[in-house]
């Protein structure tokens, strides 16, 4: 499968939501649409591409703005496909795929408490590496290395 | 028949016990001494008992059940069975054929329950805190804890890190540390003998 076969596939069903099918070595391409067709791609490229299954969810901060990813994996083709989308920095949200994948489930706690980005519609959004009321998300840009004392007074929840 | 003559000789100060060196209950033992027949003669309870009972009234019950209490709890120190990080590995290695860390009396027990002993074996992250301290709680008096590697003494690697707690010593009271990333088992082992030397200066 090759990024043509993909844009034909979903640029019909998304229209201008999908901004690009890009070539990405390794993989099948690498899709780039806006969060508003999130659940859209999801269910084109599940069910009419056959990406059975998801492989990682992740985030990533780029101080304007935030970058959700996705990789996603065919038996059938054997290949790799890469879904990304991005979110505003102050406004970071994006539909939950666990309508679509329910292992997202995992994936999308951990990327939430780590990049601080929301997952609407999510069934269980908590913390998943860390305790629960952990006030930092470690991996922005902005998380500064605490000195030990100040990490443990604002890290103690017991 | 006359009264067997029951010989008591009190328990060894801490000074002698320093000076016969690493164990002393093989030489001699800390608890009253009684001539073998004696022991054979059918007055030796009550009079052991009449002479035990003057002598704990005389010395004070702290100063002679102390010892006594000392030496069976030192020597049958029981840590929890668990593992935090790497150092669980060398933990589990410790109680292997090799180095057999129970021949110390030392046998790990997968109840806090029936633990007195904590071997902190690791990193310890603020996900883990509040259930480290749980089974520190459930564990009954008197209690002991072992921060054993760099880890759980001062968060090791990871001191600044988002995630770990610097030291467990934040969250429960440490009696020993052990260097080391991580430490040999035959560190461990010497960390549970410098405990045992603690409990046996143990007075209340």
């Amino acid at each position: 499968m090759q990024p043509e076969d993909v844009q034909r596939a979903l640029g019909p069903r998304l229209g201008t939501r999908l901004s690009a099918v890009e070539a990405f070595p390794g993989t099948a391409g690498r899709v780039r649409f806006l969060r508003e067709a999130a659940l859209d791609v999801f269910r084109a490229v599940h069910d009419d591409l056959g990406f059975l299954h998801l492989s990682l969810v992740g985030g990533v901060d780029w101080v304007d703005h935030r970058e959700v990813f996705y990789v996603v994996w065919s038996d059938d083709a054997k290949q790799y496909l890469l879904l990304s989308t991005d979110v505003p920095a102050n406004d970071a949200h994006v539909e939950s795929a666990t309508a679509v994948w329910p292992s997202a489930n995992w994936h999308e706690r951990e990327t939430w408490e780590l990049v601080d980005i929301g997952f609407d519609h999510h069934p269980d959004l908590r913390h998943l590496l860390m305790p629960d009321g952990y006030v930092f998300h470690p991996l922005l840009r902005s998380f500064k290395l605490h000195e030990p004392e100040e990490l443990e007074v604002k890290s103690r929840h017991v | 028949m006359t009264s067997p003559q029951v010989r008591v000789t009190p328990p060894p100060t801490s000074e002698e016990f320093e000076l016969r060196g690493e164990l002393p209950m093989a030489q001699q033992p800390a608890v009253p001494f009684v001539e073998i027949e004696t022991l054979r003669t059918r007055e030796f309870l009550p009079a052991a008992k009449e002479a035990l009972s003057d002598w704990i009234a005389e010395e004070g019950q702290a100063k002679v059940l102390r010892p006594v209490f000392n030496w069976a709890g030192r020597n049958s120190l029981f840590p929890l069975h668990w593992g935090l990080a790497c150092c669980a590995i060398e933990f589990a290695a410790g109680f292997g054929a090799r180095w057999d860390a129970e021949r110390f009396g030392v046998v790990p027990r997968s109840s806090p329950r029936q633990c007195d002993l904590m071997i902190v074996n690791g990193t310890v992250t603020w996900k883990v805190a509040h259930k480290l301290i749980t089974l520190y709680e459930q564990m009954p008096e008197p209690k002991w804890v072992i921060a054993m590697g760099n880890c759980a003494t001062g968060g090791g690697p990871f001191r600044t890190a988002y995630s770990v707690v610097p030291g467990v010593d934040k969250l429960v009271p440490v009696d020993v540390y052990i260097a080391g990333c991580p430490p040999r088992p035959e560190a461990m082992l010497d960390g549970i003998l410098r405990l045992e030397r603690l409990i046996r200066e143990r007075k209340e």
